[in-house]
């Protein structure tokens, strides 16, 4: 039985009068990868902010496993949970970003493990033993105790992808993780994005890695100018695409 | 010749009033730093905050502070708002001294401190933001301590600035190094008395300076001064 864990209704998205978002529906099942491809601007990276609360919705709703993050009001309007609730979904949601942003003043190990000492209330003992775990699972053990200014820029992707997943998320969510990447060292965070999607966790990703996409994704959605524009697997969407803007990126892509 | 160092030698005739105006020199300084490098915090975060009043509280308190001579403060509390307002003529012009300069020293450092914590990266929120982390825990666990660091220099230029500034409080009678020593000059038609505090100033902003140094290879996190990259 699959079981729905991301539930998006008719996501609405402005910035000052310019529409990010118009009307974007998807659902995610557990356990899937969804790579998230399209031009850029064309609403990828909003669509995943939004799922995070880091951008605030105009109008539709998002749930994340069972929790409404967002709903819409009788005038269409985004209503969101209180800030308590928001934070309770936050942290069953990881995100990856583009930068990393790991905090650089504290090591690599209390990068990881400082959300849940701070949230789960765990012990430093504890969440210490399970960062370390983590960041074994990314390849990174050996760089426990340094700072993340000592570490490359695919080691500092893995740190936080070992980061986000220590809050043990329903969903994780991948903001174009190599695109700030050289692309000799992109492989080393597509390689752990791999096995996360192995084991079977929720993974949302906006990529323009296209070996990525079709390799690892179990659906791929394409997006233009805010919508999706079509979606399916990796065969349907990157063999047989249905619309001429699909082929048309493609092709400039591949 | 003869007569610069006999003149000179007269320092050690003046070595207890020396002393009496040092300490009082000394403790000025240090309850200030005291009160206002934490002060200033509270009125950094204020002037960000999205409550309007407290906001126009905390920019209203800086405007102030910064934007009048620091003597005009001294004389101002020290015949108007202790004796006047505060009916409080038996306060110490020593009391007075630490409030005044404490009011103003959190004004500079208040805004040092603001212009530090905006200049760290949205993204170090919106990570802190990601992992569910809250709004207190975000400040004072993640951008704070990263905030340190930066405006360390800026920091110890005003306490630089500071040991300077000890020597205003000399116009509120009170009897500060500087206040002792020109006392002593006049009384021995010695100006080269004044040797004295300079040297003491110039050993006291020196060991500032070490202190900074110590304090900015201690924050800084591979131990290397200036090596953080963005």
């Amino acid at each position: 039985m699959t079981e729905t864990v991301l539930e998006i209704k008719d996501l609405i998205k402005d910035f000052n009068g310019v529409r990010a978002l118009n009307g974007v529906s998807l659902s995610v099942e557990k356990g899937q990868t969804v790579a998230i491809i399209g031009p850029s601007g064309s609403g990828k990276s909003t669509l995943l902010r939004c799922i995070n609360a880091l951008e605030r919705a105009t109008a539709g709703s998002i749930t994340v496993h069972g929790r409404t993050l967002v709903s819409s009001n009788e005038q269409n309007q985004a209503v969101y949970a209180s800030e308590k609730e928001i934070r309770t979904i936050r942290s069953d949601t990881g995100m990856i970003f583009q930068h990393f942003n790991l905090f650089p003043h504290m090591t690599c190990l209390k990068n990881v493990c400082y959300a849940p000492v701070k949230l789960k209330k765990q012990s430093k003992k504890n969440a210490a033993q399970a960062a370390e775990k983590l960041l074994e699972t990314v390849g990174l053990s050996d760089k426990k105790n340094a700072y993340p200014e000592q570490l490359s820029g695919g080691q500092k992707q893995r740190v936080a992808i070992a980061r986000g997943l220590a809050m043990n998320p329903t969903v994780m969510l991948f903001d174009e993780p190599t695109s700030a990447l050289d692309p000799e060292i992109t492989g080393e965070v597509i390689n752990v994005m791999k096995t996360l999607a192995k084991e079977h966790r929720t993974m949302l990703v906006v990529t323009h890695e296209m070996a990525f996409a079709r390799e690892a994704a179990d659906r791929v959605i394409f997006m233009d100018q805010g919508k999706i524009i079509e979606e399916g697997t990796p065969e349907e969407l990157f063999q047989n695409p249905k619309s001429d803007r699909v082929k048309e990126f493609l092709k400039a892509m591949l | 010749m003869n007569g610069i160092i006999e003149a000179l030698g007269g320092i050690w005739n003046i070595r207890d009033a020396f002393a009496e105006g040092a300490l009082v020199t000394i403790q000025l300084f240090v309850l200030t730093m005291i009160f206002a490098i934490p002060a200033a915090l509270p009125v950094a975060l204020g002037s960000n905050c999205k409550i309007p009043p407290v906001r126009w509280l905390c920019k209203a308190y800086i405007w102030i502070f910064r934007g009048t001579p620091l003597m005009l403060q001294l004389f101002f509390f020290y015949y108007f708002v202790f004796p006047f307002i505060f009916h409080a003529p038996q306060v110490s012009a020593l009391t007075i001294a630490v409030i005044t300069f404490s009011l103003n020293y959190g004004a500079y450092l208040a805004e040092i401190y603001r212009g530090g914590i905006e200049s760290i990266h949205k993204g170090q929120y919106e990570a802190a933001y990601s992992l569910g982390l809250g709004k207190t825990t975000t400040m004072f666990g993640v951008i704070i301590p990263q905030t340190v660091k930066r405006v360390l220099p800026s920091v110890s230029n005003e306490m630089i600035t500071l040991v300077k500034d000890t020597a205003l409080v000399s116009c509120i009678s009170l009897s500060d190094l500087f206040r002792v020593v020109t006392k002593q000059v006049s009384a021995r038609s010695n100006p080269l008395l004044y040797v004295a505090p300079a040297i003491f100033y110039l050993i006291f902003t020196f060991l500032l300076t070490l202190l900074t140094r110590f304090l900015e290879k201690k924050f800084s996190v591979t131990g290397e001064k200036g090596s953080e990259k963005k």
